[in-house]
C-alpha cells in the first residue's frame, strides 16, 4: 500500500513553473529521498502535501484519502526550518506541538529531548538556541507520539557532523521499525546511507524515481588502467556497442549496458590486445554521479 | 470540527508565558483606573472650592463618578487607551508570521479554519479580560462615590456590554491591521498612527464642517457605543440626546462590521498559500 500518492500536481509562483504535474508513490515502510538542485520545488512539494500551500492542479493521497488535518496530526513533520515560538522553552513549544496534533504525551515531551540531546536545556527559551539545537527541536518535535510517517525537509540543517551521524542513525532506526520516512535532501551522500527510495526533480519536473538500486543500476562501470592509458583507451574503443568512456586521471571509467560488464572478459579482451592491465575493478555508481548526470541533461 | 477546548488551551499556552501579553495587561491595569483616577481629581479640584462657583458646578454637572452614571463616565474615559491591548493583539497574529508557527499550527493538524478559530478566540479572551478590568475600575470609582444609598447602582450596567463590544470592534481591527501586515513594528505603527488620525479627523469633521460622516470611521463606529458622560448634557443637550439615542444603530453597525472583519479574515486565510 502507498503512503502518499501524488496525481499530476503543478504549481506556479506567477511565471515561475515551479512544479510540472509530478505524479508518484512512496511505499509503505521506506526512506523515500526527495532530490533536486537548489530551486527545484522540493520544499514546495513538501509544502503541497503538509497544505501550507495549496497546488495549482493534481491531487494527493495520503493512505488513499485525500489530505485532511486528521491525517497531518499523525505525520510527524519538519518543513524547512525549525518553526516555534521565540519565547517559549523547547517543552512549552513541544506542549504546543501535543496540544495542536495529540501526537504523545507531557512524559513523550522528555522522551524525545532526551532522544535528540536537548534534554539538559528543555527548560531555556528558544530564542537562546543555536541553529543546530533549533534543528534538534524541530526533529523532536516530529518525532512526538512516535508517529509512523515523518516528512523531513533537510533534516541534517545546521547540525553538526556527529549531529548528522545522529540522524541518519535515527532514521536508520526508524525505518527498521516499519516507520515511513519521506526527506528532501540536497546531501547526496546522506541519502544514499539512509534511503531505499528516491525521486529526482529538476525544475519542478519528475527525472526519475524508484528504488535506489534500480535508480542506479542502469548500466554496468568499471575502472581499468595500463601502463598505456592511451593505447588503452583506443584498444576498449572497439569492446563493443554502447560502450562510453571517459579518462579519469590515470584511469579509465568504462560504462556499458547493464548486466554486460564481466571483468574476465575485459581482461582477456585487453590482453589479446597486447594491453596487461595494472587496475581492474568494477564501480557501483553513487547517487552523486547519477544525480549529476541526471541533472546537468 | 477540532474541540473548542483543545483550540482554547492551545491558545493558552502561547499566551501565558509571553511576557509582552503580561506587561500589556499589567499597563492596562494601571492605565485604565490611572485615566479615571485623574478625571475624577480633576471633577473634585473644580466641585469642591470653597466659593460658591464650585457649588454651583457640582450642581450643574452633577456626579458623573456615581452610580449609575459612573458605568458610562469610566468606559467613556477607559476607551481613550483602547490602542493598549491593541498591541498585544497585533503582537500575537504577527509573531505567528514571524515565526512561521502560523505553518506550524497547519502542519501539526489545525485546519486553516481552526488557526483564525483560534485567534479569534485571542481576541474575544482579551477583550472579555480588559472588560473585566474596567468593569472593576467602573465598580470601585461608583462605589467610592456614590453617597445616595438609593441610587439605582446597576441601572447603566448594561455598559459592561456596550464596552465589551466596542472593544472587541476595536481589537477586531487591529488584528486586521496584524493580520494583512504581518510585520510586527510595521503593524503597530500604521495601527497606532491610523487610530490618532481617526480621532482628530472625526473632530475636525465634526467641529468644523459640521459633518457627521465621522461616526462611520471603522473606530469610530464602536467608539460611539459609549457616549461622552452625562454633564456633556449641560453644554449641548440637542447633541448628548442624539448621542444617546445613536447607541442602538452603532451596536448594529458594530456588530456588521465586526462580522465583515471576520468574514474577511477567514475567507483570505482559507486562500492564500502560508
Amino acid at each position: 500500500m502507498s503512503v502518499l500518492t501524488l496525481q499530476n500536481i503543478s504549481k506556479s509562483y506567477g511565471k515561475i513553473q515551479a512544479l510540472n504535474n509530478l505524479s508518484f508513490e512512496i511505499p509503505q515502510g521506506c526512506v523515500f529521498g526527495v532530490l533536486g538542485p537548489n530551486g527545484s520545488g522540493k520544499t514546495t512539494l513538501l509544502s503541497i502535501i503538509l497544505d501550507v500551500l495549496k497546488a495549482d492542479s493534481g491531487s494527493f493521497l495520503w493512505f488513499g484519502q485525500p489530505g485532511s488535518p486528521e491525517q497531518r496530526k499523525k505525520i510527524g513533520s519538519l518543513l524547512e526550518t525549525p518553526n516555534f515560538y521565540h519565547y517559549l522553552s523547547a517543552v512549552n513549544n513541544l506542549k504546543i506541538t501535543n496540544s495542536i496534533s495529540g501526537r504523545g504525551d507531557y512524559q513523550g515531551i522528555d522522551a524525545v529531548l532526551q532522544k535528540v540531546n536537548l534534554f539538559e536545556r528543555k527548560d531555556s527559551r528558544f530564542s537562546s538556541y543555536s541553529l543546530g539545537m533549533k534543528q534538534r527541536l524541530a526533529i523532536a518535535a516530529a518525532l512526538l507520539g512516535d508517529p509512523k510517517v515523518l516528512v523531513l525537509d533537510e533534516p541534517t540543517n545546521g547540525l553538526d557532523p556527529v549531529g548528522i551521524a545522529e540522524i541518519r542513525e535515527l532514521i536508520i532506526e526508524l525505518s527498521k521499525k516499519g516507520h515511513t520516512i519521506i526527506m528532501a535532501s540536497h546531501l547526496l551522500d546522506e541519502v544514499e546511507k539512509v534511503c531505499t527510495h528516491v525521486a529526482i526533480i529538476k525544475k519542478g519536473s519528475l527525472l526519475t524515481t524508484g528504488a535506489v538500486e534500480d535508480v542506479l543500476a542502469d548500466e554496468d562501470t568499471i575502472e581499468i588502467s595500463a601502463a598505456d592509458i592511451t593505447a588503452l583507451a583506443a584498444a576498449m574503443k572497439d569492446y563493443g556497442n554502447n560502450i562510453k568512456i571517459l579518462p579519469d586521471g590515470n584511469f579509465l571509467q568504462v560504462s556499458m549496458p547493464k548486466g554486460t560488464a564481466r571483468l574476465e572478459d575485459v581482461n582477456n579482451y585487453c590482453f589479446s590486445k597486447g594491453i596487461v592491465l595494472n587496475h581492474l575493478v568494477f564501480k557501483k555508481k553513487r547517487l552523486e554521479a547519477k544525480f549529476f548526470e541526471l541533472t546537468n541533461n | 470540527m477540532y474541540s473548542m477546548t483543545q483550540i482554547v488551551r492551545t491558545e493558552w499556552l502561547k499566551i501565558k508565558k509571553y511576557p509582552a501579553f503580561w506587561w500589556v495587561m499589567g499597563i492596562t491595569a494601571l492605565t485604565y483606573p490611572g485615566i479615571n483616577y485623574m478625571f475624577l481629581n480633576v471633577y473634585y479640584d473644580i466641585t469642591q472650592k470653597r466659593s460658591g462657583s464650585g457649588q454651583i458646578i457640582q450642581a450643574l454637572l452633577g456626579n458623573p463618578f456615581s452610580f449609575p452614571e459612573a458605568w458610562k463616565t469610566v468606559g467613556y474615559f477607559s476607551s481613550i487607551f483602547i490602542f493598549i491591548p491593541s498591541i498585544v493583539i497585533i503582537m500575537l497574529i504577527t509573531n505567528e508570521y514571524t515565526y512561521k508557527t502560523n505553518r506550524q499550527n497547519i502542519i501539526d493538524g489545525w485546519s486553516r479554519t481552526n488557526f483564525m478559530v483560534a485567534k479569534l478566540i485571542d481576541v474575544l479572551l482579551l477583550s472579555l479580560i480588559v472588560t473585566g478590568i474596567y468593569a472593576v475600575v467602573a465598580f470601585v470609582v461608583g462605589s467610592i462615590n456614590t453617597t445616595n444609598l438609593a441610587a439605582p447602582r446597576w441601572s447603566m450596567a448594561f455598559y459592561i456590554g456596550l464596552f465589551f463590544l466596542q472593544l472587541f470592534s476595536q481589537l477586531s481591527l487591529a488584528f486586521v491591521v496584524g493580520f494583512l501586515i504581518r510585520k510586527s513594528f510595521l503593524a503597530l505603527a500604521v495601527f497606532v498612527f491610523y487610530f490618532f488620525v481617526e480621532k482628530i479627523s472625526v473632530l475636525i469633521l465634526s467641529n468644523k464642517y459640521h459633518n457627521e460622516i465621522g461616526e462611520f470611521f471603522p473606530l469610530e463606529i464602536s467608539h460611539r457605543l459609549v457616549p461622552r458622560p452625562a454633564f456633556f448634557g449641560k453644554f449641548d443637550e440637542k447633541a448628548y440626546q442624539a448621542s444617546l439615542e445613536a447607541v442602538q444603530y452603532h451596536v448594529g453597525y458594530a456588530t456588521i462590521v465586526l462580522i465583515i472583519t471576520w468574514a474577511f479574515c477567514f475567507w483570505i486565510n482559507n486562500r492564500r498559500d502560508l
